[in-house]
């Protein structure tokens, strides 16, 4: 790839969709309505939408969605005039004929296609299919902090040979310092004919140094949530990165008071806590797991009477990957067991 | 399949034999052996071949080996029922034996679709290196051959950039081996250099056809190349979008050029040679999504996201195939992009 | 329990890839059946040399091996493909051969060797749905015949990178419709979800399927009790088939899970998700083979 000029980045807006795992996936009508359209009139380019894990994924291995993924869609669309409507879609998870097919009907423009990191043949069909019905399709790779920069560029090639449109490296877990993000999403920006994206989390209190490595190295989309929100440590502080980049002279087209005004939104209406970086969070980050783990993991610990941050080491030494919940369940049991026997 | 449709194909073979088929005169009451048979490539063979048969009385009969015969009897049943045509279901991997009648042999078969190159290079190597070396071998003991073309890839050259221009025959392209990029490129290349081995050891008469870009009938809009994007994009009045600055050069040839150009390889092709089967008319893509959104009279929006700086050039030099077979582009691309457009048009409503 | 036969099933195993290949292994250890045939469509293949070496006899013309020779068998292993079997079906109905059909064709009756193996002996032709299915179908079962009612089961299996080849990845659909619908038929719930997720760890991870359930008036002893000895039954043909997490009530659900680890027989051991229709296949074809000597087949 040649010279592109550090001076565009496409802010996606997940605040309503990864932020979701925050509420064990309980966002209402009003909470949409009222992000939405703060979002909208911010001028957020995508804005996504959906239960935490993406289309289909409404189920109790990973949390019922209060609301069904129709009504969240509709909800979300009739309040976006000029952004674009996303969603997050995880083979596996959602099927084509079930989930995909309508959520054309409801005027979604963006589908980001996710696999793990090492497993992009299974974005084939869904990319294809989204590709053939016009709309912008992303590849994501997600707990990308698990493969080499030569393995992330192998899965990304793939998802470019599909259709799709830009690659995203996520950093589910929290795992990644600046240095990684420069590796991984320089190698990825040298060497595919499509733009990258990256997403943090910051359980390492690294989420907005991620997000501005990952643009000195290339990266032509950065996702956010406003105030971080999202479950553990949270996400990159969506404001922060908008205001990062003014600084920086980096171009969003996003207005800064009212990206400011939508984050005041969130914080009063919609989070239950301003994320942090808690003992647990920050073991998740170290531990290299899926943080929208966090949840879960508190709720089992309390439940089978272990500590938490034992079960987080355990699912990272057992390389546990994103919809793997049950896996925590089986720790938590393991752990109350061995405790039982002294 | 439309009668309009139908007319349009033989219209089109009509305009590529011109006025007289005596250039593929060698082809009358011979047998023709097509592996990837009821692909792209087979098909037109086929339509070409059929149209000699009933416009001349050529008598050529034509065998087309596929792995799934099925898909060509729903796709093309004239075609399918015509009795100068065979079906041969199997995988070319496991073929022994080639019929004995067989005279001429056109090996089409692998897939230049990048999604299966990456989802499945095992199988995609495999196909091209077994696929070739089998058919090379059983080709060993025919009695009456006379000429096989392979079919390799214009990818075998490599990277390209501007300053090359458009790209001859003797350009040793660059490919990074131990990227997951060159799974068919470099298999192409391998499976060249493999028909060369066994040229030189059995004086097996065999031409390389390097195929650049096509787009007509029979291709499949849901194939992830940029003009199929376009047009079905077109087609359907959403948004052709260009990621890059819309500046890459490629040439689009029309199928019934690629077919006759092939059958005349076939029979004057000299062996040991090889021969780029493109045209040399390159277009940018931004102008391509130009013409397709001009010809379909589509209300879609063109957008070039500026997000990716690309100076690539994959346009073919015609001057070997022009000065020694005489073969010249008669689809200009307005014509190519026109029919196709009418084609997938109809395909879409299905 | 009938004694053995003197004389042993004949079974022919139609795909000699690795699918093929462990299912020769498997009915060579079978005290009821016996492998004729062993059929590919390229004598090179590393499955027909394994198969000559084992001392069986191999053809490399498909479904016309069995047509040229259509008493070399009373039964069939399909492991080809979909389409494939589409072909083969009708061939082997007319020669009065059964069909166990372990592509994704479905055009037979769904089989849960621990569920209806018996009413599937009537047929000529069984469909052994997919791994998940297998896995966990059988506890779906129980909950629909120990509990009042079930509301809702969801089905997550977790599988090896490894031991997902390119058509399943490419079928990750298909492969939860057809799950999600052999749960519904055979617990008689009509919700149900089927996950997948595929984990790259090194050393591989084995097959492992957890079941949820919503069971408004949830009689758990009753579950614990029928799933004990599902899990026994299963472990007939399945040896390593483990309950990992007994049925629970928590959080507003039942979760139990099973992990499977497969045979190590051709196919790698973590390969469970594999191996478990493969063992379903043979437990099928045994019970025709004992259902022939007792008079009925």
């Amino acid at each position: 790839m040649g010279e592109v000029e550090m001076s565009k980045v496409i802010i996606s807006d997940v605040t309503l969709r990864d932020g979701s795992h925050a509420l064990s996936h309980q966002l209402t009508e009003a909470h949409i309505v009222a992000y939405a359209k703060a979002a909208d009139a911010a001028g957020v380019p995508i804005v996504e939408v959906g239960h935490g894990n993406g289309l289909g994924a409404s189920s109790l291995q990973v949390g019922l969605s209060l609301l069904d993924d129709r009504k969240m869609l509709e909800t979300a669309r009739a309040n976006l005039v000029h952004s674009r409507l996303g969603i997050h879609v995880i083979p596996g998870f959602a099927t084509i004929n079930k989930d995909l097919k309508f959520a054309f009907e409801y005027g979604v423009d963006v589908v980001r296609v996710a696999s793990h990191c090492t497993e992009a043949d299974i974005t084939e069909r869904h990319i294809s299919y989204t590709r053939e019905k016009g709309k912008e399709a992303y590849g994501v790779l997600a707990m990308s902090h698990m493969a080499s920069k030569e393995v992330l560029l192998d899965e990304a090639l793939k998802m470019q040979s599909y259709g799709a449109e830009a690659v995203i490296l996520m950093d589910s877990a929290g795992a990644y310092i600046p240095i990684d993000v420069l590796e991984k999403v320089g190698h990825l920006s040298a060497h595919l004919k499509i733009p990258v994206g990256f997403h943090a989390h910051n359980n390492l209190g690294m989420a907005i140094a991620n997000s501005v490595a990952a643009v000195e190295a290339g990266a032509q989309m950065i996702d956010g949530t406003a105030r971080g929100f999202g479950a553990g440590a949270g996400n990159a502080q969506l404001e922060v990165i908008v205001a990062m980049f003014l600084r920086l002279g980096i171009e969003t087209g996003i207005d800064l008071y009212k990206v400011l005004d939508a984050a005041d939104i969130v914080e009063k209406e919609i989070m239950q806590n301003i994320p942090y970086i808690s003992s647990v969070s920050l073991v998740s980050g170290m531990a290299g797991v899926f943080s929208g783990f966090a949840k879960h993991v508190t709720l089992a610990a309390k439940e089978y009477g272990v500590d938490p941050r034992d079960i987080f080491f355990e699912l990272g030494a057992r390389k546990v990957v994103g919809g793997e919940e049950d896996k925590i369940v089986e720790v938590a049991m393991e752990l109350q067991k061995r405790k039982k026997q002294g | 399949m439309e009668k309009y449709l139908r007319e349009m194909i033989t219209s089109d073979c009509q305009e590529v034999i011109g006025s007289s088929p005596k250039a593929l005169d060698k082809l009358r009451n011979r047998v023709v052996y097509v592996t990837g048979g009821t692909g792209f490539i087979g098909t037109w063979i086929a339509e070409l071949v059929s149209y000699l048969n009933d416009t001349y009385n050529f008598g050529t009969q034509l065998f087309l080996l596929a792995r799934d015969t099925n898909a060509f009897q729903d796709k093309v049943p004239h075609l399918a029922e015509r009795s100068d045509i065979r079906l041969i279901r199997s995988d070319v991997r496991n073929i022994i034996d080639i019929p004995v009648e067989v005279n001429y042999i056109i090996h089409a078969a692998a897939t230049p679709d990048n999604r299966q190159h990456m989802s499945n290079p095992l199988a995609v190597m495999e196909s091209i290196t077994k696929g070739t070396a089998m058919i090379l071998d059983a080709a060993t003991t025919l009695p009456n051959l006379y000429n096989i073309v392979n079919i390799s890839s214009g990818q075998i050259y490599g990277q390209q950039c501007r300053d090359i221009g458009t790209i001859t025959e003797d350009v040793a392209g660059t490919l990074p081996c131990n990227s997951i990029t060159s799974v068919y490129p470099e298999a192409k290349r391998y499976a060249e250099t493999l028909c060369c081995a066994y040229w030189s050891t059995f004086k097996l008469p065999v031409v390389t056809a390097r195929p650049f870009a096509f787009i007509g009938p029979y291709q499949l809009l849901d194939k992830p190349w940029a003009i199929n994007n376009f047009i079905r994009d077109a087609l359907t009045g959403n948004t052709i979008r260009i990621i890059s600055n819309g500046m890459p050069v490629r040439s689009y040839m029309y199928p019934s050029d690629m077919a006759y150009w092939l059958l005349r390889m076939l029979v004057d092709g000299k062996s040991g040679i090889a021969y780029n089967l493109g045209s040399q008319y390159g277009i940018t893509l931004r102008d391509i999504a130009e013409k397709v959104k001009r010809c379909s009279d589509s209300t879609s929006e063109i957008v070039i996201k500026e997000m990716h700086q690309d100076d690539s050039v994959f346009v073919s030099d015609n001057s070997l195939v022009f000065s020694t077979l005489g073969l010249e582009i008669k689809v200009p691309i307005d014509k190519a992009v026109e029919r196709s457009i009418r084609w997938f048009r109809e395909r879409i409503k299905n | 329990m009938p004694e053995k036969p003197i004389k042993k099933l004949k079974v022919a195993i139609l795909g000699s890839g690795n699918i093929g290949t462990d299912l020769l292994y498997k009915v060579l250890r079978s005290s009821w059946l016996e492998c004729s045939m062993f059929i590919g469509r390229n004598l090179a293949s590393k499955g027909i040399s394994r198969a000559l070496t084992l001392g069986v006899s191999v053809s490399d013309k498909g479904i016309q091996a069995i047509q040229d020779n259509p008493d070399c068998c009373d039964i069939v292993f399909d492991c080809t493909s979909a389409l494939s079997h589409q072909i083969h079906a009708p061939i082997l109905a007319a020669l009065g051969i059964i069909a166990i059909d372990l592509t994704p064709a479905k055009l037979g009756p769904f089989c849960i060797p621990s569920i209806n193996l018996d009413s599937c002996l009537d047929g000529v032709n069984v469909n052994m749905i997919t791994c998940g299915g297998q896995a966990s179908i059988p506890l779906a079962y129980v909950l629909g015949q120990t509990q009042k009612q079930v509301d809702y089961i969801e089905v997550v299996s977790t599988i090896a990178s490894k031991s997902a080849g390119p058509g399943t990845r490419l079928n990750l659909d298909e492969y939860i419709e057809t799950t999600e619908k052999g749960v519904q038929m055979f617990s008689g719930c009509s919700r149900s979800k089927a996950i997948l997720n595929l984990n790259p760890a090194e050393p591989c991870i084995n097959m492992q399927t957890t079941v949820y359930a919503q069971v408004p008036q949830l009689d758990l002893p009753a579950l614990q009790k029928g799933i004990a000895i599902m899990v026994d039954k299963i472990r007939q043909y399945v040896p390593s088939y483990q309950l990992v997490i007994p049925p629970t009530y928590e959080n507003n659900r039942v979760i139990m899970s099973v992990r499977v680890k497969g045979m190590g027989d051709f196919l790698p051991s973590y390969a469970g998700n594999l191996d478990i229709i493969n063992c379903a296949a043979i437990a099928v074809a045994e019970k025709f083979a004992m259902a022939k000597v007792d008079g009925r087949g």
